[in-house]
Order: C-alpha cells, then structure tokens, then sequence
C-alpha cells in the first residue's frame, strides 16, 4: 500500500544525513576562539539589551490574523482540488456546486476585507 | 502502462541511483545558480562578475561553500540549543523530497531495466510539493525563534507571513491545471500537454504561480525577510559556518523546484517544444527530456536572476495587500471561469464557434463595464499635519522662510555707503535663516 | 578545538592547508563598514569600472557572522569605537582587518579628542593602506596583499614553526598582471 511511497523515505533519509551531518561536523571542522561578546545576539554592535526578543517576547498580533486567515483559505483550497479532478465528470451539478462553494467563501472573504483584516500598517 | 505502474516495479538499486542522482543535481544546480546569477547580474550592471576562482570563475560557489565549512560555528548564549542546531535540517530536508515528484525526462531503459526518469509518481503528487513548502516554513520560523535575537526573530515572522500568504494563490492558480488534465499526478499532468502547454490554455493561473512563486521562496522583488537595509539578515542574522550555508542550499533548491514545477504544470515539463519533435524523432526519446526540461527549469531561473536586477524591494503593506487583496480574488473568479467554460464546452449545447463568440461577447461587455468603474479618489483628510510622523518634533516643512529679527546696524562711517548696506543686510539674513 | 590543531604533521597536513587558505582567500565577503568618505570609494570598488566581484567579494555581508573580513573604512570616533569592537568580536574565526586610509591607519588629519588615533588601538590590524581617500585601484591592490597574507597563513603552532624556517611567501601580484591583454 505505502509501497510507492518508499523512494520518498530514501530522498528524506539522504537529505536528513547530509543536513545533520553539516551541522553536527561544522563545530569540528572550524577553528574556534571563546570571547564573550561573539556569543551575545548581534544588535549592530550595540550591547544587547537585557531583556530578552522584541516586546517581551510577544509579537505584533497580525501575524496571528494572517496565520489564522491562512488556514481558513488553505483548507478551502484543499477541497477546490478533489473537485478539479473530477469536475468533467461531474458536470452542471459539480459547476453550480463549486460555484456555491466559492460564493459562500467569497462572502467570508468579503467580510474579512471589509473589516480590515487584510489591511497591514 | 501509465508512469506510476512503471515505476512501481523498480529495483531498489535504481531507486537508490535515482535518489542520488537528484541529489547529486539540485547540489550541482545549486552551485551553478549561485556562479550564474552573480555573473548575471553583473552583466546586467555592465561588470565583468566572478572570473578569478576557477575557470572563468565557475568554481566561485564551491570555493563559497567549502569555506564556510572551515568557518567557526558560533552559536549565542541565548539561543535555544537544539532548536538552533535543527532548524537548517528542518529547512533543508523539505526542499529535497519536495523535488522527488518531479517528472525529469520521459521513459528510458537504465541498464535493461525500463523506467521512468522520475524517482516517484504519486497520485497527490502536485500536493507533495505544496505540503514540503509549508513544512519548510517551520525552518525558517524555529530558526528565527531560536536565535534569541531581535532581528532573525522579526524577519522569520515576516518570512513565514509572507509564504503562507502567497501559497494560497500557489495553491489556487494550480487547480485549473488540474481541472484540465483530470489528475493531481505530475506525470500525468505532463502528459495531458501534449497537444497544446497549459500557459496557453490558462495564462491567467501561470501569471499567477509564477508570481507567488517568487514570493514562495522569499526572493527579490520579495526578499522582505532579508531586507538588509530593515532586517540585517533576517532569520539567518545569527547563523554562521556550514548552518548558513545549508540555509543558502535549502533557498536555492526551493527555486529550483518551484521553476521545475512550473515548468512541469504549465510548459509541458519534459516534453519536445514548439514541435521539434515532428523534425527529428530522436527528440522524443526519454533522455533528450531531460534536456528540455532542464532547459525550461533553467529559464524560468533565469526569470528569477532577471527580477533580481531589475525590481527593487517592495514594501511589505504592498506586498500582502498584491497577495491578500489581488491575487487571491482573481484566482477564486479565475477557477470559477474555468469551471464554467469547461461544463459548457463539455455538455455538448454550443458548437466551438458559437462558444467562443459568446465568450467574447461577454469579455467585450466586461471592458466596457470596466470603463464605468469611477476613478480611485484619493482621500485628503484637512486636518492632516505635513509629514511629520509620529510625535517626534519636526519642524514645519511649508518652507515659509522666517523673517531675520532686526539687527543694529554697524557703525561703519569711513566706508562707502551702498556696498556696506549689502553686506550687512545678507549678513543678517545668512545667520539666522 | 578544530581542524587546525587536530591534523598530523607532513604532506597532508600541507595541502589540506593549501586548499583552506586558498577557499578562504577565494571567497572573502567583507563586512560593511563604511564609516566616512573612504566608504565612498569602498562603494566605487564594488562598481562596475573596479568590480570587487572578479574576486568573488561582492558579497558585502550584513551580519558580521557571515563576514571575513572587515573594511574598516574611514575614521573612528572614541564613540564608535565599542561599536567596531563588538562587531569584530562577533565576526567567526578567522577573520581580518583592513584599515583602509589615513584616519582609520593612524588618526590622520583628525589629530583630536574625538577620533581613534588609528584603528589598531581597538581591534589587531592585518593590513593598512594609506591615502586620503585611497583610490578603488589601492584598495584593490591592497585586498589583493591581504590574498597573498592568506595563502600563508599557517594551519596550527608546527606548520608555522615549518613556515618560519623555510621562509617560503607567496608573491605578490599586480591586479592585472595574469588577466591582462597579451602583447
């Protein structure tokens, strides 16, 4: 069953051993030289600041809004694509279902639009 | 016998050819397209490019890449440990099984063994390169979290914005390919364009993938991440030696397999262009594909250099609102378009002709409707205060000069009158305008 | 810890140290960091009458990590002087310094309390070129010394006491000596 899946599982298996392999040889191959300040986060050669990432470690909240706005789209994408295999077979009922479809998303995207969700400042 | 059948008998030493030599080729591509578009874009600026290290500076990239192996590895006190040391593996893996899908040239017998030069023939296939692209997403965002830095954490953010925004139009433009050709297998895809390449039957989604697709891989005019002029070097900031350098080889094999997918979905992947085939058979045999298709994966690369010196940087509002706000619209109106066009032709009611004067009947009555949409009206709010920004104290800039304040005037009485009045009036002027 | 300590002396050893120094010296991206008008003329060399790029050094690199070597291009206030030390400190090993014009070799016309009195008071200097700014031509020259410098740069304590005695260096060579038109 997962048969024809098999030469994915090498490609991974090769990818991941090479890409692990950089990283776990790269300390060894180079030369290293302790000082203090090559290990503290670079801020164009100001000294840090103490308290650690941007904001306290929140970030701004439209990030959370695209990610959210991303699934919403993404799943709708994903059902557009069992309909386009098979949408000469189904026919007019098929068209008018699809067209429904993206209406009904059309009217969510409409609404998201118009409240400003896709806005970015 | 359709490709997947063809390959389902393979060896597993042919398997294991066939996983190194696409390893082996996206590596070489990789070196090759870092050599190529340095001397591109030199030529582009009138400069000779790369031409010490090597022959004629091909073996830059090399030189490049070994180097940062023998470079230290550095990484700060506060990045998380593992999550740091994962995160270009986590990029990197995704970008390689990405590419296994793709169909590289037609059948062919590799020692009296009969095969496809694809390494595997998925009925999802289309969906395996979509999901690599998201999952390597996660590199890029854990490696900017990781980093325990302001700037990688703010250009992964950004990054992962930004793919995420312009895989849905990605996602979007390639369903009307797979409404022609009836199946998700690229291979069959590949197939379906024998008569006539999808870029012409659906211009509309290539102009759309090709678009997204460069905002897929985070590349100029859409390189917001690395902004160095923002973001110094975005999530990479505080990556150093063999981990940047992984970063580097996962970006460039995401081009190569966006353009190989894009070659394969819309310009008839391996198959003989512009019917060459009909002057010569031996251009259809199955490994002269691999030459057209490395030949139209090559030009859409090129495309990519070509932006690179040509577009500056946009600003990131711009560029999710043309992700948002254009072409995700026109892709949902664009599938429906097609939907209908194909239920129509298909239920057999219209004869060709008469299908396609209705069509342009109904594109004529669209422009002219176009022309009635009013013009954009550009909002003046009265009260607004000349560009002065947020607070800070900006002095006026309606380049009303003030008046200089009255001075004495000099005591001068041995001197000629008229030339003395003039200095001393620019005098005034000079010192406190 | 690395390489460069770990290998046995003799033959490998050699050419191991032949291919390092040549990858390093064939792919060495410069930090930015132009400080005053030599910055000018650091932006001219990576133009297209001088072309930084036929030596593979277009790259100026926006992080120090990724960065080799570090142009330090015009003079240095006492205040910016942390500022330099803390992005030579974060820049990985190996890496070089290049004190391009007067004021960032010696102070330069700048002979006040405000300015470094050249740039080897903050970070070791490994080449210094004169002139107020330099010209494109200069710098190139000098890059291509510092190319010389690389190649003989030791790999570990035994192959530099080797070096020592031999007194082997690598010639120095004109910009457009190998590549020039052939009479």
């Amino acid at each position: 069953m997962l048969q024809p899946y098999l030469p994915l599982v090498f490609m991974f298996l090769l990818a991941g051993a090479f890409a692990l392999f950089s990283v776990t040889a790269a300390p060894y191959i180079g030369p290293r030289r302790y000082n203090r300040a090559k290990l503290d986060a670079y801020e164009c050669g100001i000294e840090p600041s103490p308290a650690p990432i941007v904001g306290g470690g929140r970030m701004p909240v439209a990030y959370y809004l695209t990610a959210m706005l991303f699934i919403l789209f993404d799943i709708e994408m994903v059902f557009l694509y069992p309909f386009a295999v098979s949408a000469d077979k189904l026919g007019l009922f098929g068209l008018v279902e699809i067209a429904l479809f993206v209406a009904t998303v059309g009217f969510a995207y409409a609404y998201v639009w118009r409240r400003g969700g896709l806005d970015w400042n | 016998m359709t490709t997947a059948e063809l390959l389902a008998d393979d060896p597993i030493w042919l398997i294991l050819i066939k996983v190194v030599g696409i390893f082996a080729f996206l590596v070489v591509m990789t070196l090759f397209m870092i050599n190529w578009e340095r001397k591109v874009v030199a030529r582009m600026q009138q400069r000779p490019g790369p031409n010490r290290v090597g022959p004629n500076g091909w073996l830059q990239s090399l030189a490049d890449g070994l180097k940062l192996a023998f470079k230290e590895d550095i990484r700060p006190v506060l990045a998380d440990k593992w999550v740091f040391f994962l995160a270009p593996v986590i990029s990197c893996i995704p970008a390689f099984v990405a590419f296994s899908v793709i169909p590289i040239g037609g059948e062919v017998s590799i020692f009296g063994e009969r095969t496809a030069l694809q390494l595997v023939d998925l009925p999802v296939g289309v969906l395996v390169v979509l999901a690599c692209s998201s999952v390597g997403v996660y590199g890029i965002v854990l490696s900017g979290w990781a980093s325990g830095s302001p700037y990688p954490l703010l250009g992964a953010l950004r990054s992962a914005a930004q793919v995420i925004s312009y895989e849905i139009a990605m996602g979007l433009s390639i369903v009307g390919v797979v409404m022609f050709s009836h199946s998700m297998s690229t291979s069959d895809i590949v197939k379906a364009q024998g008569n006539l390449w999808f870029v012409v039957l659906l211009f509309p989604s290539f102009a759309i993938y090709v678009i997204s697709m460069v905002g897929e891989t985070n590349r100029a005019p859409f390189d917001l991440p690395e902004a160095e002029s923002e973001l110094v070097g975005g999530f990479h900031t505080e990556y150093s030696s063999l981990k940047f350098a992984l970063f580097f080889l996962a970006e460039y094999v995401n081009m190569v397999t966006v353009s190989a997918l894009a070659s394969t979905l819309f310009l008839g992947g391996y198959q003989t262009p512009f019917g060459l085939g009909s002057l010569w058979s031996g251009f259809d045999n199955g490994w002269f594909g691999l030459v057209w298709f490395v030949a139209k994966t090559l030009f859409f690369l090129f495309v990519f250099i070509w932006l690179r010196g040509t577009l500056p940087r946009m600003r990131y509002d711009q560029f999710m609102r043309l992700g948002w706000k254009v072409l995700v619209p026109i892709s949902l109106v664009w599938i429906v378009a097609v939907a209908l066009v194909r239920a129509l032709n298909n239920s057999g009611e219209f004869s060709q002709q008469q299908f396609l004067i209705i069509l342009g009947v109904v594109l004529g009555v669209l422009v002219l409707l176009s022309l009635l949409l009013p013009d954009r009206k550009v909002e003046e709010d009265p009260n607004a205060v000349p560009i002065t920004g947020g607070g800070f104290p900006v002095p006026p800039l309606d380049l009303e000069v003030p008046k200089a304040p009255t001075r004495r005037t000099p005591v001068v009485a041995n001197l000629p009158k008229e030339p003395v009045a003039v200095t001393a009036s620019k005098e005034a002027s000079d010192g406190d305008v | 810890m690395g390489l460069e300590e770990k290998l046995p002396n003799g033959i490998l050893l050699t050419s191991v140290e032949k291919l390092v120094n040549w990858t390093r010296k064939s792919s060495l991206w410069p930090a930015t960091f132009g400080l005053a008008c030599c910055a000018i003329e650091m932006m001219t060399t990576g133009g297209p009458r001088y072309d930084l790029a036929r030596f593979g050094m277009e790259v100026f690199r926006a992080s120090p990590r990724q960065a080799d070597l570090m142009i330090v291009a015009g003079r240095v206030t006492n205040k910016m002087a942390p500022v330099l030390r803390q992005i030579y400190d974060q820049m990985p090993e190996p890496r070089w310094v290049l004190a391009m014009g007067v004021c960032a070799s010696t102070g330069g016309m700048f002979n006040n309390y405000a300015v470094v009195q050249g740039v080897d008071h903050v970070v070791p200097v490994d080449m210094y070129l004169p002139g107020c700014p330099p010209r494109p031509e200069m710098l190139i020259d000098a890059i291509l010394k510092i190319h010389a410098k690389i190649m003989d740069e030791p790999l570990g304590a035994a192959r530099a006491a080797a070096l020592l005695e031999s007194g082997a260096s690598t010639d120095l060579m004109p910009s457009s000596e190998r590549f020039a038109k052939k009479k």
